[in-house]
């Protein structure tokens, strides 16, 4: 299937109105004419034409340029293009050559100063629809068998991943930069290395389903759908922020998304209570119950795993264990690093967490098990985060660069599903590196806001502390001024 | 030595005095994240500077054993925010051990200590000052000092002292407060107050970090309105010396108390509530309790927050004029 768009005085045929279609590729100059498959459309350009007109038939090409093979005969009437370094002297002939770049139109055959004749093709048939993957077999305490160990991944599929990952990714470099502008101030736990269990756990869930997390819970929350601008902004406290600027790094909100907490293992007991309300509601929903390997030594996480254990409550207790509790490795702090069968009494599984893939079937089948209302199932993902515990923290005083560096190197989540896409033919590089364009630049314009964004305004320092009806007065330091209490 | 060093130095003096002493708590091993606890472990030894896992119930609940046991057990708790799952154990099991038990055990050999108070940027948790909600307590000692100097002397007193002591350390000022501190060990009283500066018109009364923002209104309250202050750090929340106080007031008659906890049953309430039962024919104003807003420590509102000294200032010149 192919579409032809020429100029019209450099073929051969005929073609004087668009709608007579030459039949063959003979009627086109060599190397067109040795081109496989037929001739579906012809567009042309003739010479002279206006900006108007150029960017009508720009569009065109846009939008042709998306299903199948392109070829481009002619230089489109631009006679001082120079093909050679694709620079051109005219305005409109520059915004002929970026129309090219824009739709990834790679020459495909030789270009010659004489004929004038530029062919170029972009193939989307190319990319497979889907692929395959083995997948890394998980540890089980208590069951009789695990998640699948291969995985389907659709080509749609693997790039929504990557491009959240990625935007996870530079969001957190873009906090850490801000952070040391002391745009950001207070504190700030960053999440890069870890995105591959946030990206896998929100694609294995709906959106009905409920998260809660501790406080390295950016990720979460642009998983969970609110805009990374919102979510700069929170870090800058800004009233644009998606909690109004009155939260910060640590209490992020959204719909179903309970936070962003900072004392550390107070949120597992409320997950198990939103799990409760699941139950209670009936809707065959579940709570995912984030914490980490410091928590997992916290008493209030047992006494949840009894709670939810008794009640069957549909309860997926996630252990992110990153390795260190902020400067304490696993090994000085917990008696038994076996995260995943510290439930006792509640099944677990042991997950690679680099993986999205892993994570993403994991995640199904843990939420498959308590759906099927056979009670809380824990899941420990194994992961790795590449900055220190916070800004605070360079993260190098209890743990080694070279570790740091092969972590990177060798099990980063984002250049592992690059790889398989690129490898699988789901994707190219080329589009990868699209995609990567399109994120810094989000992440650029969502920073801009942030740092401009004006601050709340200082009547929410009283606002909702309780709920009450008519607003009251915030007592305060003698008779200075009174904040309204408004809710 | 700054406030840290004259932590560490105190605790120096302690574990080379009593070889029952042990320090521990989370990341105390490598020193701490505020540096208290730097070069105890090489000194003495794993098995007496050592870290715990993350459980403040279990580190306090531990250390009721250990000082029941006999050993003097010195707790940290990382942040005074984060001492509310401690809460239930000290205030249940801690405080209580010598009456419930008729005085045939004790755990006087426990000392917890935890930074406190507001830092600039840190936000709900990371700033509160839970003081009030253990002077609710009897059996407990509370200590805050107010400078490295004071900080060694009391945490010495509170250690050897023969009850479960909580001594809250201002982290702001870890490192902005410099003083020279002697090296050897020295002790305070607890359960009293000190007076830093005498004066006539009106008692000024805080603790902590607060303390320096009260002597500043004091100097700007005698050069703009020609108003002598009194100036009073109560450096112990629990007991506290309502002796000191009450022949302040008695004197000039009028009294400011200020703390950055919210208003509402902060320590000023009770300090209040005592000293005008006790001095209410010599009160010539109303008692000004400048405190934090009545919400939970903002992130981004925080210098609206505090009372800082223009709302100290303030408070005082409406009780001058009153």
């Amino acid at each position: 299937m192919c579409c032809v768009i020429a100029a019209a005085d450099t073929m051969q045929a005929p073609v004087n109105d668009e709608r007579d279609i030459p039949s063959s590729w003979e009627d086109f100059p060599s190397p067109v004419a040795c081109l496989p498959g037929e001739i579906s459309d012809v567009r042309q350009r003739y010479p002279n034409q206006d900006v108007e007109s150029d960017e009508i038939f720009y569009k065109q090409l846009a939008e042709v340029s998306r299903s199948f093979a392109l070829v481009l005969g002619g230089d489109f009437n631009f006679p001082d293009v120079c093909w050679k370094y694709y620079a051109a002297e005219r305005q409109q002939s520059q915004r002929y050559l970026k129309c090219v770049e824009d739709n990834i139109l790679t020459q495909l055959g030789a270009v010659s100063e004489a004929s004038r004749v530029m062919v170029a093709s972009r193939n989307y048939a190319d990319f497979a629809s889907e692929a395959t993957f083995e997948i890394k077999k998980c540890d089980l305490h208590r069951l009789e068998e695990g998640p699948s160990t291969t995985a389907v991944m659709t080509r749609e599929e693997g790039l929504h991943y990557y491009k959240t990952m990625q935007t996870i990714r530079r969001m957190e470099l873009k906090s850490d930069q801000l952070y040391k502008q002391k745009i950001i101030r207070g504190f700030c736990h960053l999440y890069d290395g870890q995105e591959a269990c946030c990206v896998g756990l929100e694609v294995a869930i709906k959106p009905t389903d409920h998260v809660i997390t501790a406080y390295r819970a950016h990720g979460f929350t642009y998983a969970r759908g609110v805009p990374v601008r919102e979510i700069l902004a929170e870090l800058t406290g800004r009233k644009g922020g998606c909690v109004k600027g009155k939260g910060g790094s640590m209490h992020m909100y959204t719909k179903n998304f309970y936070g962003g907490n900072g004392i550390v293992g107070a949120q597992v007991p409320l997950g198990a209570g939103i799990a409760l309300a699941c139950k209670y509601f009936g809707k065959n929903e579940v709570c995912l119950t984030l914490y980490g390997d410091g928590a997992a030594n916290q008493g209030q996480i047992f006494e949840t795993y009894n709670m939810a254990a008794l009640w069957k409550l549909p309860c997926v207790f996630i252990c992110e264990n990153n390795r260190y509790g902020m400067g304490t490795s696993v090994e000085r702090a917990a008696a038994s690093t076996d995260y995943y069968k510290r439930g006792d009494f509640i099944p677990g599984l042991r997950v690679d967490g680099m993986d999205v893939l892993c994570v993403r079937e994991a995640a199904k089948f843990a939420t498959e098990y308590c759906r099927a209302g056979k009670g809380p199932i824990l899941m420990e993902l194994q992961t790795y985060r590449y900055h220190g515990h916070s800004m605070s923290d360079p993260g190098i005083s209890y743990r080694t660069r070279e570790e740091i560096q092969e972590v990177r190197s060798k099990s980063d989540p984002i250049t592992l599903l690059k790889d398989r896409m690129v490898n699988t033919n789901l994707a190219s590089i080329e589009e990868l590196k699209e995609i990567d364009v399109a994120v810094r630049k989000e992440i650029e314009e969502a920073a801009q806001f942030a740092t401009t964004d004006p601050e709340p305004p200082l009547e929410e320092l009283g606002n909702h502390i309780y709920f009450n009806e008519p607003p009251f007065e915030v007592r305060g330091p003698n008779q200075w001024i009174k904040y309204k209490s408004v809710s | 030595m700054n406030l840290f060093q004259s932590i560490t130095s105190a605790l120096d003096n302690a574990l080379a005095k009593d070889p029952t002493a042990v320090v521990f708590g989370e990341d105390v091993a490598f020193g701490g994240v505020f540096r208290c606890t730097v070069g105890l472990r090489d000194k003495y030894g794993k098995d007496r500077v050592f870290n715990t896992p993350l459980c403040e119930q279990g580190i306090v609940g531990f250390g009721i054993g250990v000082a029941v046991a006999g050993a003097t057990a010195i707790a940290e708790i990382q942040f005074a925010d984060y001492i509310f799952p401690a809460f239930d154990q000290i205030v249940n099991e801690a405080a209580k051990y010598r009456y419930r038990s008729g005085d045939l055990f004790n755990c006087g050999n426990l000392t917890i200590r935890a930074p406190w108070g507001c830092v600039g940027h840190g936000a709900l948790y990371h700033s509160q000052s839970p003081e009030a909600f253990f002077a609710h307590c009897p059996g407990i000692k509370i200590v805050i000092p107010r400078s490295p100097l004071q900080a060694k002397g009391l945490l010495l007193s509170c250690i050897e002292d023969k009850n479960p002591c909580i001594f809250f350390e201002p982290k702001i000022l870890y490192r902005a407060a410099v003083e020279q501190v002697p090296v050897e060990p020295y002790n305070i009283p607890l359960s009293q107050a000190e007076v830093l500066q005498t004066g006539s018109d009106v008692t000024l009364v805080a603790w902590g970090t607060q303390v320096h923002v009260i002597k500043e209104v004091a100097a700007m309250a005698q050069e703009k309105l020609g108003v002598s202050c009194e100036v009073i750090d109560l450096r112990t929340i629990l007991p506290w010396d309502t002796e000191t106080v009450c022949k302040s007031v008695a004197k000039t008659g009028r009294l400011l108390i200020s703390h950055e906890a919210p208003l509402t049953g902060g320590f000023a309430s009770e300090i209040s509530s005592t000293v005008q039962e006790e001095c209410f024919l010599n009160l010539e104003a109303p008692i000004s309790r400048v405190c934090g807003y009545d919400t939970p420590f903002p992130h981004i509102f925080e210098p609206f927050y505090i009372p800082d000294k223009w709302k100290c200032y303030d408070a005082l010149r409406k009780m001058i004029n009153y």
